[in-house]
């Protein structure tokens, strides 16, 4: 059933009469359920706080700093300086582009793949069990794992999959196959979280809507793209969304796979030698909060798309 | 979509295909890894999918320290405790802001896919020196209080999301037709919400067993050591050799917790299906 | 919402249980005896537990030694280090550093100088590069350990003598292409540390210089353009292995065991291995000295290897002191060497008849070790590696005269922690 049939439950709204008694009721109402939610999120609320927010704005305070952690003496206030610093460098915007590139084509392809894959794993009539467990399989290995059998695969020589490009290639170390080899790797782990996602969201789409459809003559393609996709586009838009925030931080295949070499590094690589590997916590927390602001660009441009299939929409806005 | 007239023969073949299809895509990397651990340090490297020489000695040399049994362990315990609370608190607020109307539920929202959003490598060191000080490091809780909180947001989002497509009215409908609030909850609602809720709870049981970089900073002895990280500490059996052979192994057993906990989750993924058509 | 409160509870007493028994946990491994205990930071080393063992036994209850053992990888051990150090962590006692990042942890403050006894017994024996390596400003601050040297490996099959310049090895691949026998000079050229050494280990043998005396400036003299020459000149003469810009030790190891190289260059860990993958044709493989850029002279070889040092926030220094001594003494030394295959740092422990078995190879070890060379030392050391490994990346794409440009630019950045890395 869409909640296209169904009246709004709040009990605000449902006929205000004008006796002052039932507003006076009415906004009690208004109060308990907001009581209520907070109560609710609260404790959610509490653990985020307690466990986050500190390491948060004590990063954004750091990417202030001219801060060495081998000298912590020399710690200085050096505002925007850092900032100045990272985005007028090459290798960072060298980083910025692949990543955005990787993201944009992995999430792409995850799209598609993970919805035929949600098609399938709901729809199909053969050994459903069979296929959901084994299309998930991939998503629950270890990233680093599944890595390092890739690179095996791709060498020649030590892998199957080298010579089946060309005989004697080593595809990792041309830049061009080396993103290619990449992105493969990422898109098979992940597009079972795609998948999941759509297909939690296609079961929600009810039978008889479809069924109408296909008495007005909606062939199979019109019956998705009219009916299904637009019910399913809270799903889509969480997919999409944690996809792709997921995706722009892409780190343990490309180290495993190049090391970040011929310049395949991401965001995410150059991060972790700036702050880990140099010990430059100012620099490394810079990037990290200007990975944050882009990541929340794409994300605030992802809601502002799917408008209202956003969870945090006001109720009257629901399609 | 296939119309449910097509459960011939012929559609049974054209699913068993796409079917088939799937599983290789899926399960042939897998057999990769799967191969590699069964290879001989001698054969390790000669790139045939099928090996030569078969041996036990990768799952042996596992086995052979407390060290891998014990990091199994811990990940299981960890994972299995933060799924459930992060799924728990994100029910709950998820039903909050999927149903109710109270200020400050954009910025719920928003805050929490701030949190899930800021790069984690940044984080760890903060968060290392807060453990620390509180006795938390090397801890289960340490480990298990991070999970949860990266976890939430996309918990409350999904369910969140899911929770919206449920028709709450049909709890008032059953409770009409006569069923008690309990009754109206289990037999109506709890089967709609299902799908979210399992669907939320793979994914985060995944991102907690899967994780590296929390369980590598915030981890120091066996007591909390999670597996990802015990993978790090394998050698090979001279000093530069890559233990590619237990570590596939390792890879190869700790998937097999994963495998049942989505076979046993999976079927419940859909079964809201028949039970949401039902009052329409 | 009955059925949710009842979940609830579940929940939380779950969660109260877990938490009360992980504090149990934590509560109950503290407190009990005197003993001091010493927490060893190390690498993992198969069978470093016995000479764990072995020095507890000889503490005779002065202090216990507990190994905790660090990540296999370099980095990863570092970055464990370093966050409890600077942390000022004192539940560390005894660490295991590379021999790259003596300056650094000691220019922080985060090591303790040797002095007096104990600095007179690291030093007693110990070969001098590696000696060296664990000094900085003229004070030690470590007892190697430790240490390793690449030899060059050669096919007897395919040639009478080994080479014993670049120029000369190139010469002989390209020979070898000709007839069509395998002819790879296989090395390790990944962007990372080991392209660093393979860069040093040239600059050393033409004898020029990365950084100033005091490795405050970068410097990149001819003979380091010359250096750079050299690595482009042999990354492009098409000898090397096709995955060679991706390989680290183990898939050097791994492509010369296949078979397709004539010559390796890599530690001596290859032999055993060999020995045990590929018996046939470790019957053909012998060893010789690192190839020499220039015809007369020995090559000087970057070595590698761990030193012990004691973290300056021990509570019990003292027995730290002592208990690395014994950790790193010729008998302890000889041990790790023939169990783990890491070489000794003290002269003696090479001439003992034991280790001939295990180390064929041993004379060519302790000459090269002694005519050893050290990767600029510098606190800034990883930042320099950092870039210099991703500058020289992929060597073949080298233009020497622009790329010394770039790389003083980006070295004096990195040697001030300025800019941004790669």
């Amino acid at each position: 059933m869409t909640s296209r049939a169904e009246a709004p439950t709040r009990a605000v709204g449902r006929g205000q009469r004008a006796e002052p008694d039932a507003r006076a009721r009415a906004s009690a109402n208004v109060r308990g359920e907001r009581r209520l939610a907070w109560l609710l999120c609260a404790p959610a609320v509490l653990v985020m706080l307690a466990v986050a927010a500190w390491p948060i704005l004590y990063s954004i305070w750091l990417s202030l700093l001219r801060y060495d952690l081998r000298f912590p003496a020399e710690r200085e206030f050096i505002g925007l300086s850092n900032y100045a610093t990272v985005l007028t460098n090459p290798f960072w915007w060298s980083a910025f582009w692949i990543t955005v590139l990787i993201t944009v084509v992995s999430v792409a392809i995850e799209f598609v793949l993970g919805m035929g894959l949600a098609i399938i794993m709901h729809r199909t009539l053969v050994g459903r069990g069979v296929v959901r467990t084994a299309a998930l399989i991939p998503y629950g290995i270890v990233t680093v794992v599944a890595a390092f059998s890739w690179r095996f695969a791709w060498t020649p020589g030590t892998g199957y999959l080298a010579n089946l490009v060309t005989p004697g290639a080593a595809p990792l170390t041309e830049r061009a196959s080396a993103l290619a080899i990449i992105i493969l790797a990422e898109v098979w782990k992940t597009v079972p979280f795609m998948a999941l996602l759509l297909m939690a969201g296609l079961a929600l789409v009810p039978e008889d809507l479809l069924k109408a459809a296909a008495v007005d003559g909606a062939t199979a393609w019109q019956r998705f793209v009219r009916v299904t996709l637009p019910i399913m586009k809270p799903a889509i838009l969480v997919a999409l969304l944690f996809r792709t925030l997921d995706a722009f931080r892409i780190f343990d295949n490309i180290f495993v796979l190049t090391a970040g070499a011929q310049e395949t590094s991401s965001v995410s690589i150059l991060t972790y030698n700036n702050l880990l590997r140099g010990l430059n916590l100012g620099i490394g927390s810079t990037m990290s909060v200007l990975i944050f602001i882009t990541v929340a660009i794409i994300a605030f441009v992802f809601v502002k798309l799917f408008g209202t299939a956003a969870p945090g929409a006001s109720e009257k806005e629901k399609r | 979509m296939a119309a449910p007239s097509e459960t011939g023969r012929a559609a049974r073949w054209r699913w068993g295909l796409l079917d088939t299809l799937v599983v290789i895509y899926a399960l042939v990397p897998v057999l990769w890894i799967a191969s590699l651990s069964f290879k001989t340090p001698a054969t390790i490297a000669d790139g045939r999918f099928i090996p030569r020489e078969w041996t036990l000695d990768n799952y042996r040399t596992i086995f052979d320290t407390s060290q891998f049994v014990r990091s199994l362990i811990n990940s299981i315990g960890i994972a299995l405790i933060a799924t459930a609370i992060a799924v728990l608190l994100g029910m709950l607020a998820a039903y909050a802001v999927a149903r109710l109307n109270f200020p400050g539920k954009g910025t719920l929202v928003g805050a929490s896919l701030l949190i899930a959003m800021f790069p984690q490598v940044s984080l760890v060191s903060p968060l290392f020196e807060i453990e620390r000080s509180i006795g938390l490091f090397d801890t289960w809780p340490g480990l298990i209080l991070p999970y949860i909180t990266f976890s939430l947001p996309l918990a409350i989002y999904t369910l969140s999301a899911f929770f919206r497509q449920v028709p709450w009215d049909l709890e008032k409908a059953a409770k009409m037709d006569g069923a008690t609030q309990g009754q109206a909850f289990r037999r109506v609602i709890a089967p709609l919400a299902a799908p979210g809720v399992v669907t939320t709870a793979i994914l985060v049981f995944i991102f907690c067993w899967n994780d590296f970089l929390f369980a590598i900073s915030l981890t120091s002895t066996e007591r909390s050591r999670t597996v990802p990280v015990a993978l790090s500490f394998f050698t090979g059996d001279t000093q530069f050799e890559d233990p590619t052979g237990s570590i596939s192994a390792a890879a190869v057993v700790i998937t097999i917790p994963i495998i049942l906990f989505v076979l046993f989750l999976q079927r419940r993924i859909v079964s809201g299906l028949t039970a949401g058509a039902v009052k329409g | 919402m009955a059925r949710r409160g009842r979940w609830h509870r579940a929940m939380v007493a779950a969660l109260a249980a877990a938490m009360l028994a992980a504090a149990a946990a934590a509560c109950g491994s503290g407190g009990g005896d005197e003993t001091p205990v010493l927490n060893l930071y190390y690498s993992p080393e198969e069978n470093f537990q016995k000479v764990v063992d072995e020095c507890n036994a000889e503490a005779g209850g002065r202090y216990r030694i507990e190994y905790q053992v660090l990540p296999r990888g370099a980095d990863d051990q570092r970055t464990q280090m370093v966050r409890r150090l600077a942390a000022g962590d004192s539940s560390m006692d005894i660490l295991g550093l590379d021999v790259t990042w003596t300056a650094e942890f000691a220019s922080a403050g985060w090591v303790l100088e040797w002095t007096a006894d104990n600095k007179a017994e690291a030093e007693e024996g110990t070969l001098a590069a590696p000696l060296e390596s664990a000094r900085w400003e003229g004070r030690l601050y470590a007892a190697p350990k430790n240490t390793n040297t690449q030899l060059l490996w050669y096919r007897t099959d395919l040639m009478d003598r080994p080479p014993a310049t670049w120029d000369e090895m190139i010469e002989m691949s390209l020979q070898l292409k000709e007839r069509g026998q395998p002819y790879e000079i296989i090395t390790m050229g990944s962007q990372y540390e080991g392209l660093v050494v393979l860069y040093n280990t040239m600059v050393e043998s033409i004898g020029g210089h990365i950084l100033n005396e005091d490795g405050t400036k970068a410097v990149f003299d001819e003979g380091a353009v010359e250096a750079m020459a050299l690595l482009q000149r042999f990354a492009s003469a098409g000898v090397t292995n096709p995955s060679f810009t991706n390989a680290q030790e183990d898939d050097a190891r791994l492509q010369f065991q296949a078979g397709t190289g004539a010559f390796q260059l890599n530690y001596p860990f290859v032999y055993p291995a060999m020995q045990a993958d590929a018996p046939d044709l470790a019957e053909n493989v012998r060893w010789a000295r690192y190839p020499a850029a220039e015809p007369g002279q020995e090559s000087p070889v970057t070595i590698g290897g761990f030193n012990l040092a004691v973290s300056a926030y021990s509570e019990h220094p003292e027995e730290a002191f002592d208990a690395a001594l014994c950790l790193r003494s010729p008998e302890h030394q000889k041990f790790s060497a023939i169990n783990d295959g890491v070489p000794p740092t003290i002269e003696s422990v090479y001439a003992d008849p034991e280790m001939d078995e295990a180390y064929p190879m041993k004379n060519e070890i302790l000459e090269s070790v002694r005519d050893g060379a050290l990767r600029p030392q510098t606190p800034a050391y990883q930042n320099v590696s950092t870039v210099l490994s991703a500058v020289l990346h992929p060597p073949a794409a080298i233009q020497p005269e622009q790329t010394a440009e770039e790389l003083r630019r980006l070295v004096q950045d990195a040697l001030e922690a300025q800019g941004v890395l790669p």
